[in-house]
């Protein structure tokens, strides 16, 4: 799945915790330097945010209108 | 990569545990005060004993969970920690604790003293947690309705307890203030500007993440709290003005906008991806239903007021809202968080690759879905007995009675068998 903000997406908007963290941490293990990719919750994963920031990644949150988060994550 | 680095800064789970484990005995209480009263006790919602038992269950109960939850879901949905979570715990939970007793036994007993000690250590405590949380708070900027409804409930908790403690010295000192008037609108700001608040605050992070419904939409996300504490600051000032018709049309409005929140709520549910209908969505249906039916009772009560001196009127629409509404949703909630927390702290404490128990070890789903039928079942008893408080008053409150000693049991049970794998973890780290 891509997405015109980032070619790698994890859509979590449907899963229970915490499988939205273990597949975005997984996704972010494959990332090529340089390389974005985007979560899509309905809601801010603030412990993520945590771990993203001790490791050195950072981000940026968008809330749409219909209530998805858009969390675009590069390091 | 460090999975569950995520889960270093929760508060322990003796800091919400204390607060879940002890809130189902106060509702305990206020089923043996109703089976005890029996039916004169429902004669009128001004009765000692059930403005006691009523506060049982909105302090004891309702107030319990609601602040032990938030202690150990701020860091999860505002990205905020208290400074020491278990030790404002403990303090928060002997004051609380305390506090609810002595306005129980006041309010029975119609004892001054013990009104005015009840005043002041639930003004005290409340007033403390206000202080740590809001600091806590308003360092971070508001990028979620759940934070901006978080903030907002605060100051509904405040004024809340405000009156709260304004009507309590009011009867201990015999002060001369229109008490129905403000008892009115003490029950707004506690159940829509603290409770009401705080409960879409948080289903908009836990409906859509725990039941797999849609999202809630940002624009009535954004709205709801900041208008339903705009209605209660109106509603205050038409109290101040004695204006008698703008106090029944805001109160329409509160409603109104109770319902909109209540049928959103309702509308994602019906668009829910889990198929199957655990515990935590038929406490929400039942939550959702005692909940909308208890806000038409009030809306129709603005439009006609009359209906409202009918005898077991408001006992009824209290009743629905309460034990209907607030105390299905707070359950149902329990119910996920408990068994989610004890997994976690497991989880976090294995080591990497040693499987913990699964939630539904830690606390069965067939547990649950029983408790809920007693919960049920005292609901319509409770509900029966508002109409027919001669045959029904006792058993009614022994019914609620029994549906909170089954939830003590349920959780009770979640919290050793949790403790009983986190020994079992204990022993075999030491070969590690």
């Amino acid at each position: 799945m891509s997405h015109p903000k980032a070619p790698h997406v994890v859509d979590a908007r449907y899963m229970e915790p915490p499988e939205p963290f273990v597949h975005t941490i997984e996704m972010l293990d494959t990332l090529k330097p340089g390389e974005k990719m985007l979560l899509l919750l309905f809601r801010e994963p603030h412990p993520l945010y945590k771990v993203l920031t001790q490791n050195g990644h950072a981000y940026e949150t968008e809330l749409l209108a219909d209530g998805t988060f858009e969390i675009l994550i590069w390091r | 990569m460090q999975g569950m680095l995520a889960f270093q800064n929760a508060p322990p789970f003796a800091a919400p545990l204390r607060f879940f484990l002890t809130a189902p005995l106060f509702s305990l209480a206020a089923g043996l005060l109703v089976a005890a009263g029996g039916p004169e006790l429902l004669e009128s919602r001004w009765t000692p004993g059930l403005l006691a038992a009523t506060h049982l269950i909105t302090v004891g109960f309702m107030l319990q969970v609601m602040l032990g939850a938030l202690i150990q879901i701020l860091p999860v949905v505002a990205g905020v920690n208290l400074g020491n979570p278990l030790r404002v715990a403990r303090w928060l939970h002997a004051g609380l604790s305390a506090g609810v007793l002595l306005l129980a036994g006041g309010l029975l007993l119609g004892q001054p003293a013990v009104l005015s000690a009840a005043a002041l250590t639930l003004g005290l405590t409340i007033a403390a947690f206000l202080i740590v949380t809001g600091r806590a708070l308003s360092s971070v900027p508001s990028t979620s309705p759940t934070i901006r409804g978080l903030k907002i409930a605060l100051v509904g908790l405040a004024g809340a307890v405000a009156l709260g403690a304004l009507l309590a010295l009011a009867l201990a000192r015999g002060w001369a203030i229109p008490l129905p008037v403000l008892t009115d609108l003490h029950v707004g700001w506690a159940l829509g500007a603290w409770a009401g608040i705080l409960l879409a605050a948080m289903a908009f992070v836990v409906v859509p993440m725990f039941q797999l419904t849609p999202g809630y939409p940002a624009r009535p996300g954004w709205w709801f709290p900041r208008l339903m504490l705009g209605l209660m600051l109106a509603w205050a000032l038409a109290v101040l003005l004695d204006a008698a018709v703008a106090i029944r049309l805001i109160q329409a409005a509160v409603a109104l906008l109770g319902i909109a929140f209540l049928l959103l709520t309702l509308r994602l549910q019906m668009q829910r991806r889990r198929a199957r209908a655990d515990a935590t969505y038929r406490y929400w249906q039942l939550g959702l239903a005692g909940a909308i039916f208890a806000l038409a009772m009030l809306l129709t009560a603005t439009a006609w007021p009359p209906l409202a001196d009918l005898d077991g009127w408001s006992p009824f629409a209290g009743i629905l809202l309460l034990v209907g509404g607030f105390m299905s949703f707070i359950i149902g909630m329990l119910y996920k968080i408990v068994p989610f927390l004890a997994w976690l702290h497991l989880q976090n404490q294995a080591k990497p690759g040693r499987p913990v128990p699964n939630m539904n070890k830690i606390l069965p789903e067939v547990a649950m879905q029983r408790q809920m039928r007693a919960h049920a079942a005292a609901l319509v008893l409770l509900l029966a007995a508002a109409i027919r408080p001669d045959w029904l008053a006792r058993p009614a409150g022994a019914a609620l009675a029994l549906a909170s000693g089954w939830l003590f049991y349920n959780l009770l049970g979640a919290a050793l068998r949790y403790r009983l794998h986190l020994q079992e973890l204990d022993r075999e780290a030491p070969a590690a």
